[in-house]
Parts: C-alpha cells; sequence; structure tokens
C-alpha cells in the first residue's frame, strides 16, 4: 500500500488555536520584556543558576523531543522498513519545528542574541557546546532541506503568489522544480547526515553537564551521562511519533494510524529497554543507589523519572493489549515522553544544586510564559503546516 | 529512494579512506597549564578583614566603590558572593575558635576567581572568550562571548557572574587577576598590593607553593596541612592556607582531577579528525544500500521526506 | 525616621581630634619625618636564632630603655609609599612600647647575620618591598608593621587593631563640606552628619547605645524591666 499524504485542508480557526494564540501573545509580551529590561527582569536565574527551564525545556526537551525525526528516519529509509514511512513525514515536520524553536529558545535565553553567528568563527575544540552548536546548526539545515520537498510537492508547478509578487511565480516555480530533481538523487547523503549528526549532539547534550562534577546529583552524574541521553533519545523517538500521531489524527479526526504505531512500539520495548538496563545498571555499578531514600527533592524526581518514565511504560508495552488499544498504547507513549522530558529538566534544573550559593530556583512566571508562548507558537505553526502542505495521511476519502 | 550502488561505493572509499587516517588512539589527556604562571597565597590566618582588597579590586578593575567601604559593623552579617559589581569579597566566619578568653575567632576568607591551572571554564567557552594567560590569569574576551553561561556551569567555584539587567550587551563578570598590572614587570594585582598584612602574597606559583609547605611545616599547630589549590581540580593558581577546615570558610571540597578532563577526554576520542561521525556514516550507509538493494523503483514516489 | 543618631558624638570627638591634629605638631615631628625618609641598604642574610637566644643575645649587648634615643617614630617610609598608600603614617611611640613591653626581642626578633650589624636593626633593613622574588617568605615592611602591631595589640588586649586606632585617614576638612548655622542645637549637627555618614548612622541603631533599655541583670537592682533607656524614655537628638 502506498501511502499518500495530503494537505488536511480543514478550517484554521478553531478554539484549540485561539488559546494558543492567547499563549502566544503572552510569551511575545515577555519576550519584549526580556530584550528591554535583560533576562534579570523576567527570570529568576542567578550567578549560581545560569540555566533555567529556558535551556532545560526549550533547548535540552526540545532536542530530545525532536528525535522522532532521526529515528524514523533511520527505519523507514536506512533499515528499509518502507512499511513505516507514513509516520516519517509528520515526524520530520515535528523535528524541524522543534529544532527551529530550539534555535529560537536560545536566542531568547544567550544574552548576546545578536552574536549567535560567532562560533561559526571562533572555533573552541574543547568546548561540548560548540560541537553540540555546530551540529544543531548543520542539522537544521538538513532538516530544511529534508523538508523541501514536500514543499515543493504541494506547490510546484502551480506557484500562485498574490499581487507584486506574482512575477516571481515562474522564478521561484523553476528553483522548487531543479531544487526537486536535484535532492531526489542526493537525498540519501542528507537522511544519513541527519541520523549521525542526532547521535552526535544528542550524545554530546548529556556530556555538557559533565563539566560540573561537584554540582550535579550523583543520581545524574555518570561518565555515560552521554549514552543515556543518546539511549533515551532513541528510545523517545516512537513513542513521541505515536504520541503525537494519536494527538494529530484525534484533533483532525482522521484513522487512528494503529496499524503503523502498534509495531512500532514493539522497537521501543528494546530501545526503551537497552536504556532502562544502562539507566539502572549505572545506579548499581556507581552505588549512588544509597541516595534513593533520601527523601529530597532530588532523590524524589529521580524516583519518579525512572519508576514512572521508565519502567512502569516499558512494563506496560510487553503486553499485547496495550500495544493493540489506542488509549494503552498513547498512555504508554505519553508516560515515556513524560519521563525523557522529566529527565531533561532533572539533569540541568532539579539535579543542578550548585553547593555555595544555591538559594533554591523556580522559574519566574514571565520565564514560564515565554516557554509556553514558545511551544504555542511551535503548535501553532505545525497546524498551519499540515493544513496547507502534504505531511499527514490524508483522511479516507483521499485514500483508495 | 534513488541510491545506486555507485553512488554508494565511491562514497563508502572516501570513507574508509578517512577512518585508516584517524589517528591509532586517542591521544591521552593532557595539560594545558602554562610552564611558569602567577599564583596568590591567601593566608587566612593573616586576614584581618580590612577589606581593603575589595576597595583596591575596585578601584583597579573600575567597579563601583564597594558596599559600606569604611564600616565593618554589619556587612559580615551576611555572606556575600562575588557579583557583576565586586570581583572580590571577604566574608567573615565563626568556625568555633576561640581565644584565650573564651571569645568566638573569626577567620575572614577572601572569595575571588582561583585561576585553575586548567580552567574548565576555559574548556567549556564555546568561543573561546575565556582563555589561560602565560601570566597564569584566565582572561575573559567580551568581543567574542555570546552569553551562553556555559562558564557560569561549569566552574566548580561558582565565580563568574552576569550582568542579568543587561538587555542586549550583557558581559560575564569575574576577577581578571589584574592581567594588565602583572604582565607588566613589577606589577601587582590590586589586591595584593594593597593588603595590609600581606594575607596575600603574589609571586610565581612554585615559588608561592614552596613559602605555602615551608610555613605549615614551621607551624604545625597553627596551621591545617593542607595547600588549598594545590591539587584541587587539578590546581589553581590562587592557593589559600588556613587554621580552620576549608570547607568551613566555603571553600569546598573537590577532586584532583582537572574539571575539564572527563569530557574534553570524551569529545576527543570521539570526535578527534571526525571519525567516528566518518565511520558511523559508512556503516549506516552500507545498512542502507543493502536494505534498500533493488527495491528504489517500488519507492521512488516518495522523493525525500525522510 | 530621622532616628538615627546618638553615638555619631564619637563621630564629633573624632572631627574635633582632626582639627587640632592640624593646628598642633609635635616638636619633633620635622625630625622624625628626616629619619622616615631614610631608605638602609637590605640584609639578605639573618641568624635564625629562637626567641630566647635573642633575648640573651640582646641582654649580653647590654640593650636598655636607656639607648632608646628616639622617643617616637613617623612610620613613613618611601618603601611603603611606592605602592599604595590610603592612610596618613603612624606615629608609633618607641620608647614608650619599649618601656611597656621590656622585652626588645619582641620586635627586634632577628639579626643580620653580619657580625659588625646593630642587635636592634631597624625593621626596614630586612623588611622591604613586598614579594620579592629572591626571599618570597620575607614579608614586606607594610606588613611587617602591621603583622607586629595587631598581633600583639591582640594578643595583649591592649592598644588599637583597627585601622583609625592609629593611622589618622585622609580625612577632606570638614569646614568645607559642613555648613552649620550660628550656634547651631544638637539635632542640627547630627542632622549635618547624617547627610553623609548614613551608614553609620543605620548601623548605630542596632548597637546597644540605641537599644539599650533600662537596667539589665547587670546593673543595680539585678532588675530585668524595661522602664528606661534610648529604646524607651530616655532623652535622644531624635
Amino acid at each position: 500500500m502506498a501511502h499518500k499524504a495530503g494537505p488536511m485542508n480543514r478550517p484554521l480557526w478553531t478554539p484549540g488555536v485561539l488559546v494558543m494564540l492567547v499563549f502566544m501573545f503572552a510569551g511575545a509580551l515577555a519576550i519584549i520584556a526580556r530584550f528591554t529590561g535583560g533576562i534579570g527582569y523576567v527570570t529568576n536565574l542567578t550567578h549560581a543558576r545560569p540555566w533555567g527551564i529556558w535551556v532545560g525545556i526549550d533547548v535540552a526537551t526540545g532536542v530530545a523531543l525532536a528525535a522522532g525525526g532521526f529515528t524514523t528516519a533511520a527505519l523507514a529509509h536506512i533499515f528499509g522498513r518502507h512499511y513505516y514511512e507514513p509516520v516519517t513525514r509528520p515526524a520530520l515536520l515535528t523535528a524541524v519545528l522543534g529544532y527551529t524553536f530550539v534555535v529560537i529558545g536560545l536566542l531568547v535565553d544567550i544574552g548576546r542574541s545578536w552574536a549567535i553567528w560567532k562560533p561559526m568563527f571562533n572555533w573552541n575544540l574543547n568546548s561540548v557546546l560548540f560541537e553540540v552548536a555546530m551540529c544543531v546548526m548543520i542539522y537544521l539545515t538538513v532538516l530544511y532541506i529534508e523538508f523541501l520537498p514536500i514543499v515543493a510537492e504541494q506547490f510546484k508547478g502551480r506557484m500562485n503568489l498574490p499581487g507584486i509578487l506574482s512575477k516571481l511565480n515562474s522564478l521561484v516555480d523553476t528553483i522548487l522544480q531543479i531544487a526537486d530533481r536535484i535532492l531526489g538523487k542526493v537525498m540519501w547523503i542528507f537522511i544519513i547526515l541527519g541520523v549521525v549528526l542526532s547521535c552526535m549532539h544528542q550524545s554530546s547534550l548529556g556530556s555538557l553537564m559533565l563539566v560540573a562534577p561537584t554540582k550535579l546529583h550523583p543520581l545524574w552524574y555518570t561518565p555515560i551521562l552521554p549514552l543515556l541521553f543518546l539511549t533515551s533519545a532513541i528510545a523517545v523517538g516512537y513513542p513521541m511519533v505515536v504520541f503525537e500521531t494519536t494527538l494529530a489524527t484525534s484533533a483532525f479526526k482522521l484513522d487512528s494510524e494503529m496499524h503503523i504505531l502498534a509495531p512500532l512500539t514493539r522497537f521501543t520495548i528494546y530501545l526503551l529497554g537497552a536504556y532502562m538496563v544502562l539507566k539502572i545498571g549505572d545506579m548499581l555499578v556507581r552505588g549512588t543507589w544509597v541516595y534513593l531514600l533520601e527523601g529530597t527533592t532530588q532523590t524524589n524526581a529521580f524516583i519518579v523519572e525512572v519508576l514512572f518514565g521508565v519502567m512502569l511504560p516499558w512494563a506496560m508495552l510487553l503486553f499485547q493489549r496495550v500495544r493493540q488499544s489506542a488509549k494503552g498504547l498513547f498512555f504508554a507513549a505519553a508516560l515515556i515522553v513524560g519521563g525523557v522530558v522529566l529527565n531533561r529538566i532533572n539533569v540541568f534544573i532539579v539535579g543542578f544544586k550548585p553547593p555555595l550559593s544555591e538559594n533554591g530556583y523556580f522559574p519566574a512566571v514571565s520565564e514560564i510564559l515565554v516557554t509556553l508562548g514558545l511551544i504555542a507558537t511551535l503548535m501553532f505553526i505545525y497546524r498551519v503546516t499540515v493544513t496547507w502542505l502534504p505531511v499527514l495521511q490524508a483522511s479516507k476519502e483521499v485514500r483508495s | 529512494m534513488q541510491i545506486t550502488r555507485r553512488h554508494f561505493f565511491r562514497f563508502m572509499g572516501a570513507a574508509g579512506a578517512s577512518v585508516a587516517v584517524r589517528p591509532a588512539s586517542a591521544h591521552a589527556w593532557q595539560t594545558k597549564a602554562p610552564p611558569d604562571p602567577f599564583g596568590c597565597l591567601v593566608d587566612l590566618t593573616r586576614c584581618v578583614g580590612c577589606r581593603k582588597c575589595e576597595e583596591a579590586c575596585a578601584e583597579v578593575n573600575g567597579l563601583p566603590e564597594p558596599e559600606r567601604v569604611n564600616c565593618q559593623c554589619t556587612i559580615f552579617e551576611k555572606n556575600r558572593r562575588p557579583d557583576e559589581t565586586a570581583f572580590t569579597v571577604i566574608n567573615r566566619y565563626y568556625t568555633g575558635k576561640v581565644d584565650a578568653f573564651d571569645k568566638p575567632v573569626p577567620t575572614y576568607a577572601k572569595v575571588q576567581c582561583m585561576h585553575c591551572q586548567d580552567p574548565v571554564c576555559v574548556s567549556a567557552c564555546i568561543v573561546g572568550a575565556l582563555t589561560k594567560e602565560d601570566t597564569g590569569a584566565v582572561r575573559y574576551d567580551v568581543t567574542k562571548c555570546i552569553g551562553c553561561r556555559y562558564c557560569m556551569v561549569a566552574c566548580p567555584f561558582e565565580i563568574p557572574a552576569y550582568e542579568y539587567f543587561d538587555p542586549v550587551t550583557p558581559r560575564v563578570m569575574k576577577c581578571t587577576f589584574c592581567q594588565e598590572r602583572i604582565k607588566e614587570t613589577g606589577g601587582l594585582p590590586g589586591c595584593a598590593a594593597i593588603c595590609p598584612t600581606e594575607t596575600i602574597t603574589f609571586g610565581r606559583r612554585e615559588t608561592l607553593l614552596a613559602v605555602a609547605k615551608k610555613r605549615l611545616k614551621e607551624n604545625p599547630g597553627i596551621y591545617i596541612q593542607h595547600v588549598y589549590g594545590e591539587k584541587e581540580v587539578g590546581g589553581t593558581a590562587w592557593m589559600y592556607i588556613s587554621s580552620v577546615p576549608f570547607e568551613t570558610v566555603n571553600l569546598p571540597e573537590l577532586p584532583d582531577a582537572p574539571a575539564p578532563k572527563l569530557s574534553e577526554t570524551i569529545q576527543h576520542s570521539l570526535f578527534s579528525y571526525l571519525w567516528f561521525p566518518v565511520l558511523l556514516f559508512g556503516v549506516l550507509g552500507a545498512f542502507m544500500a543493502r536494505c534498500n538493494k533493488g527495491d528504489h523503483k517500488a519507492t521512488s514516489p516518495d522523493k525525500g521526506g525522510a | 525616621m530621622i532616628k538615627k543618631m546618638g553615638g555619631i558624638v564619637c563621630l564629633m570627638i573624632l572631627w574635633a581630634a582632626v582639627c587640632t591634629a592640624q593646628v598642633w605638631q609635635a616638636p619633633d615631628q620635622e625630625q622624625a619625618k628626616e629619619r622616615a625618609k631614610e631608605v638602609v641598604p637590605f640584609v639578605k642574610e639573618y641568624q635564625d636564632d629562637c626567641r630566647i637566644s635573642r633575648r640573651i643575645c640582646l641582654m649580653d649587648a647590654g640593650v636598655s630603655l636607656d639607648d632608646v634615643k628616639e622617643v617616637y617614630f613617623l612610620l613613613d617610609n618611601p618603601i611603603i609609599k611606592q605602592r599604595e598608600d590610603h592612610y596618613e603614617p603612624v606615629r608609633f611611640a618607641h620608647k614608650r612600647h619599649a618601656a611597656l613591653v621590656n622585652d626588645c626581642s619582641k620586635c627586634h626578633h632577628f639579626r643580620p647575620k653580619d657580625e659588625n650589624a646593630l642587635e636592634t636593626t631597624r625593621c626596614s633593613a630586612c623588611h622591604q618591598d613586598s614579594f620579592n622574588p629572591d626571599h618570597p617568605e620575607r614579608i614586606g615592611l607594610k606588613a611587617a608593621f602591621h603583622q607586629q602591631c595587631m598581633e600583639c595589640h591582640q594578643e595583649e588586649a591592649k592598644g588599637p587593631v583597627d585601622c583609625t586606632g592609629c593611622h589618622l585617614p585622609h580625612v577632606p576638612d570638614h569646614k568645607e563640606l559642613v555648613k552649620l548655622p550660628d550656634k547651631p542645637d544638637p539635632i542640627q549637627v547630627t542632622k549635618a552628619c547624617l547627610e553623609c555618614h548614613d551608614t553609620q548612622g543605620e548601623d548605630m541603631l542596632k548597637t546597644a547605645h540605641w537599644l539599650w533599655r533600662g537596667p539589665s541583670p547587670y546593673t543595680t537592682g539585678h532588675r530585668k524591666d524595661i522602664l528606661h533607656g534610648k529604646g524607651t524614655t530616655a532623652l535622644n537628638n531624635f
């Protein structure tokens, strides 16, 4: 069965979208405040705690949850499981948008946003962050290139810009035609490159914290942190696809796609299992289980993360009944996604305790509004994109 | 997927060649500390808490005058940290030490950048805005900085501070070791020059280490037998000796391993000459060619759209 | 709100002291100034004796109070001045200290290795510029003064240990700074002080001078009741 993705062509302004607009507006106000009063004006960051939710959630979690893009691409295109191709497009869109908003989040978070280009010319090859930045930059470009054929498919031969721009119609069309032809031949390079770059920076995001052994709680600080970050990113890829596809199909009242999602999560049993073995094995080998019953915020956060974010959903997925039911599958996937989100928040925020001058940290309202605003904008653009571009598997009428 | 075997083999050849030229094994991590740096030895038994160093520091570095510069009455009631307006501060600690009349004796401790031998901030900085100079100073170059604040995450002494209320051109603020002064012959850091009791001894790090050990040896009853900063995080240019345990004056217990060692070892063993990414690319390419053999016609309608 | 003063009286006394200091000068001040300018050759090597042998040495040499020719020294050596110098020089009453301490070895703790050198060599012969790379363990003159004076003052619980106890700071002429009406009342004076010295005013509010609330277990009658005191009924400037 060759799948056929198509634009949704549904009304855009639903109540849900209007709620998103409210958050986008509030977030925009907070961002304006950040660029007039400074970071200190809108955040609770201190000298001891330089990274808050803008890094912990907008950047680290954003990158982790965009892992669906490269994991599905690897499965469908590199390992030749073409059966799963229908989910590659929505996963790619999530990755494109996810990484775009990682960059936007970084622009808000770094003190000198206008200087963000400087790493391209001032290389510090010892810096983990430098490697992450380079990978994210190149990967974002790769993602846009991978996405270009979808745009071309929709507009090739029917460019119809309004008004004065109509003069450009033929030019844009020619560019799309050429791009489409060339890309078709070399796309395999970009697909592999995307996977390689993802493996590099997903793991290096974990290496970021290896420079702070005295600040990160020992439950998370381990030399294999990069490996844990990589395996958790790979493990969360398919659950994230399940999560968002279920949300999208129920929002647009499409087929639930269970025939693809259910077998997809069979891989997750192995991938999540590998992550679980590494995570718990690391805890046992380093003997950090002694902290588990301390009852502090850190240890409780760790217990919740492992119990409800890794072990419970893994156990659930073992049962075929769960995998076959849309609700059960969605619940398990949501737990895994939540577990990885919590892991990133734990590593960058909860588990980070500078011993000398820590006064505790909870994000300010305006700080949260920026994060929520960015997430709302991301969802809004996702909605707009699937409405106009062929991303989702089109509804029943289109399928043969 | 229009991948042909010809395409693929041409590429694999290149990948194989690059793997072959990678170094036999990732070379072991080596310190990048300058050969004969300057340093300062802070003898906490000598400090009287006059805070002249704070005043001198502010003057030398063009910072606002310290809080309550002429009045020591209440300033010590709160524990202060260096911030964007003060590169160094003195704190007072009552550690349980008493004098002959059973009166608690305060210990004063200066806080500033330790100018590590292998500074983790220098290793962390994405653009290399922080550098370890030959003088021993860890220097900050604002023209390169992008404001990511990773140096602040990394620093084990929690020293770099940030101008959080500057919306467009904030800077990382920290002790400069008076780099511009000490690189001149006979130049002294502002704080060391003004210190009335020579709590701060300025000199070559090796010399200071010998001086410190001599003092410990000659006064065994007075000092804790440890030079703080000799080995901590691979050694620091600023070192402390004290009569009270170091953790009681907020000098944290730290591992001896240089802080950048682990992350740099991982980074360089995986990514030097990009050998691992290239190898991974090759392996994935091989899978792609094998798994998609012969069926590119079947998938040809799906152009890209990974 | 203006409840600040009280102990600012201390400052007024200090001010008065400064004013008089500008008028009066010790008769041999000029001579002391000249002496303070002298820089003697640096003594590289010293006799590393213990305290007791030093005392015996000094006794053998027959050094006594009569040998102290100079009543006081002005500690104003150019060695100190070439670095940082924020304070007026200290007038060190050498003879008085010699008489009180009655043990020359307390300060003259080592002697030069040179046989012909004086038993009581001056401080600045050994202690000169700070951080001499050839003699890293030798402290500079400024630190030598401070360590010697303050340590002893602390040990003996006698003599000042704060900056202005020994130094007169570079106090600006308050005649120029303060404008008071003729025959000012106490409140006007306190107000004028607080114009600049507001932190001292704030700190004053936290001291017993301000918070004292009448009889305590240590006063006559050993009553604990709070009847009088600055915090309650006693007369304040404010």
